[in-house]
Order: structure tokens, then C-alpha cells, then sequence
């Protein structure tokens, strides 16, 4: 669990890149409701991160009410299913519009882009 | 709630007639943990003997908070020499008994498979890096001060090193300042990052925000003297800028093609290239 992705160079803040981590556990199912996270001193280990840090993202998660901390027992996470599903379909998006400034920049067309994903889903339909 | 656990000012030092310290002011707060850069020379590791009290300044004080006896301010150099011709285990006790220590943390001393009856002296300089640390780190110092020694220890011993700094960290609150030459392990550690350059520090920047602040651009031609920089760089083919302070509206006014750099660059930049002075910005 946990490649460590992490970006200093990147303009996004470390703390928010490990709740982005986090994020991505719980949607690929690897991390599931009821489970327990790494105390912040292990996952600072882990990521050779200032515990500052891991503290920050865990305390963000919880006001997100993604996970839930209980007093000298740890961190598990604990979340409502539709709240995944928007996470879930914001991530999409986020992503859709990264790889969208990037095809456009390198001279793409919205119709480039739509043939592509026909072609995709034509191929998805096929392999089922 | 900060607290502040010790407060330098207006150190200055001088080897011969060669200024090693220029008027140094610094404040940690506790649990904070800081890194210093900057090239060869430039009193970074002057400036962390005065705080371990090794050597003393020619003027300036250094004020420690109350909870910050001398028996809490560990320090980690290479250059270090310990009871030579003990056997590690004899050093050991000799450390536990000075200090009072009574139940000595053999775990880093296990996971180096350290031969205890191994005197001191014919140890490598990563195992005596990592046995000083353990020394350390049974103190439960206040304040960690490491000076350039990661680079002297492999990969694995790195690892560990870095795991029982962090342990600490979280365990005690300790403050750690950490004087580097080498980043890319180390640069998510740090909240705050300063550069020294003649004894003074240039640029003391909160790690969440340098990358925001500091932007590197690299063009042929030279670049409008109204962007501000800290230093620059000239290489056969380009040059090579540090934009600091970087905002959004320069990007306006100045549309460069501003990059995100990392910690290593900064430095690498900084040791090969020249300091753009405060007055030229």
C-alpha cells in the first residue's frame, strides 16, 4: 500500500498530495470501510515525511468525513458509499480535464478526442 | 500554538580575518524542523557548532528556553571522535552512566548488527554515524542537530537513519535542524528551508510555500531585470534563473515560462551560480 507518489517540486502542498493518496486507496478499494490507517508515526516513516504532515492530511480527512479518529485506538476509515461516488466522478473529472489542456496542447481537436473514445468504448463492448 | 525554544541573534565569528558569521539572527520555534543549504564555506556548519555549544562566537547571544538543558541538544557530525578505543558496547555504558540511562534502546543497534565487543575506532563511517545516533536519540533530545553526515551513510542505513529522526519527531516534539548538501531524500522532511551565504541567511522560506515563491526559468537570451531573483547562472547553451519572489502577476507582466524546481536544483544552482544581492532586485 502507499507508492510513494509524492511531488516536492509540484505546486500542490505534500499534506494535500498524501490526502490525494489516501483518496485513491479508498476508491480502488484497497483501503475499504473499517479499516485501519497506519498511525501518523508509521506512515511518516513510510513516506519520510514530517509527522506535521501526515497529521495535517489525517485531520483534513476526517472534517471531509472520509475517515474517523478514535482516541488512543488509531485512524480507520469510515465513510457514507455516496460520498464516494462523488469523490469518485470529481477525481474523473479532474483528471479528464488534465489530460484535456494536454491533448489540446499538443494540437488535438474535441472530434480527435471523441473518435478516441468511441474507439475505446467499442473496444470495452468487444472484450465483454 | 508556537513556542519558541531558542532564539540566536546577532552572532558573529571570525577565523583569522575571514568573516564566518555575519551578524546570524535566528528563531526555532519547538518541534519545528529545519533545513540549511548553501554552498561550501558559507558558515552553515560554524553556525551549528555555536547552537551545540562546540564552539563559541566572537559576539551575539544564543538563548535557549528553560526546558532545554545542555543534556538536550544532540549533535551529529562526521567529524566526531567518541571514546575511540572502547568496544561499542563499553561506549555505550559509559554514555548510559554519564547521562543516567537506564534502560539503553539496543534497536538500531540490533538492526546494524553491530558486533558489540567491536571497538569504536574500526567501525565504518555510516555504522559510527548510526551508533552516535543511538547515543543520541537515548538522551530523548529537545533539539536534534545533524550536520552533513547522510551522504556518508548507504542507502539502507539512510533509511534507518531517517525513520529514528522521524520517530523522534513525532515522540518528543523535537526540534531538528539539519545542514545538507544532498536533497531528494530529505526535502519532505523539513518545514522550513534556509539558505546561507556568507554567514548570513538569504532566504528562509516555509517548505508548503516555496515551491509557489521560488520558480526557476531557463532561456537563451537574458531575461528583463525587473524579475526579481535570487541568484542566476550561465551555461554554454542557456541561462539559468531563480525567480524569487515568484506571484501570479509577474507571470502577466512577464510571460516567461516559470518552472516548479526542486530542492537539489535550487542548491545546485546556488553553489555553481551567482547571488543576485538583495539591492539589484
Amino acid at each position: 500500500m502507499f507508492l510513494s507518489d509524492l511531488d516536492f517540486s509540484s505546486p500542490v502542498p505534500i499534506y494535500r498530495q498524501v490526502i490525494y493518496l489516501i483518496k485513491l486507496e479508498i476508491l480502488s478499494g484497497r483501503l475499504r470501510d473499517g479499516d485501519q490507517l497506519p498511525t501518523i508515526r508509521e506512515l511518516a516513516k513510510i513516506l519520510k515525511l514530517n509527522p506535521n504532515t501526515v497529521a495535517k492530511a489525517y485531520y483534513t480527512l476526517e472534517n471531509e468525513r472520509f475517515i474517523e479518529s478514535k482516541r488512543g485506538s488509531g485512524n480507520w476509515v469510515n465513510y457514507k458509499k455516496a460520498k464516494l461516488d462523488s469523490l469518485r466522478r470529481g477525481m474523473v473529472e479532474d483528471e479528464f480535464r488534465s489530460f484535456l489542456e494536454t491533448a489540446l496542447s499538443i494540437g488535438a481537436t474535441i472530434e480527435d478526442i471523441k473518435n478516441l473514445l468511441k474507439r475505446y468504448s467499442d473496444n470495452d463492448r468487444k472484450n465483454r | 500554538m508556537t513556542e519558541k525554544i531558542v532564539e540566536v541573534e546577532n552572532l558573529k565569528l571570525n577565523i583569522g580575518r575571514k568573516k564566518i558569521l555575519d551578524n546570524t539572527s535566528l528563531e526555532l520555534q519547538k518541534g519545528e524542523s529545519v533545513v540549511i543549504a548553501g554552498r561550501n564555506g558559507s558558515g552553515k556548519t560554524t553556525f551549528l557548532k555555536c547552537l551545540a555549544n562546540v564552539i563559541f562566537p566572537d559576539q551575539g547571544s544564543i538563548k535557549f528556553s528553560e526546558e532545554v538543558p545542555p543534556e538536550k541538544i544532540g549533535y551529529i557530525s562526521d567529524q566526531l571522535s567518541l571514546f575511540e578505543n572502547y568496544t561499542v558496547k563499553k561506549g555505550i555504558d559509559f554514555h548510559a552512566s554519564v547521562f543516567h540511562i537506564e534502560d539503553f534502546d539496543y534497536t538500531l543497534i540490533k538492526e546494524l548488527k553491530l558486533d558489540l565487543n567491536q571497538k569504536i575506532k574500526n567501525l565504518s563511517a555510516g555504522e559510527r554515524t548510526l551508533f552516535h545516533l543511538s547515543l543520541i536519540l537515548a538522551q530523548e533530545p529537545e533539539i536534534l542537530l545533524i550536520d552533513e553526515i547522510i551522504h556518508v551513510i548507504d542507502p539502507y542505513l539512510r533509511e534507518k537513519f531517517l525513520e529514528a529522526v522521524i520517530d523522534l519527531m513525532d515522540r518528543c516534539q523535537a526540534t531538528v535542524v539539519m545542514v545538507n548538501h544532498t536533497f531528494s531524500e530529505i526535502e519532505k522532511i523539513p518545514e522550513r528551508v534556509l539558505v546561507m551565504e556568507k554567514g548570513q541567511f538569504i532566504l528562509d522560506e516555509k517548505s508548503e510555500t516555496l515551491g509557489e515563491k521560488l520558480k526557476k526559468v531557463v532561456s537563451e537570451a537574458e531575461i528583463s531585470d525587473e524579475v526579481p531573483r535570487i541568484f542566476q547562472r550561465e551555461l554554454s547553451y542557456f541561462r539559468e534563473y531563480f525567480v524569487y519572489p515568484f506571484n501570479e502577476e509577474l507571470r502577466k507582466k512577464f510571460p516567461y515560462d516559470y518552472k516548479n524546481t526542486r530542492l537539489n536544483e535550487i542548491i545546485k544552482a546556488f553553489v555553481g551560480g551567482q547571488y543576485v544581492k538583495k539591492g539589484n532586485q
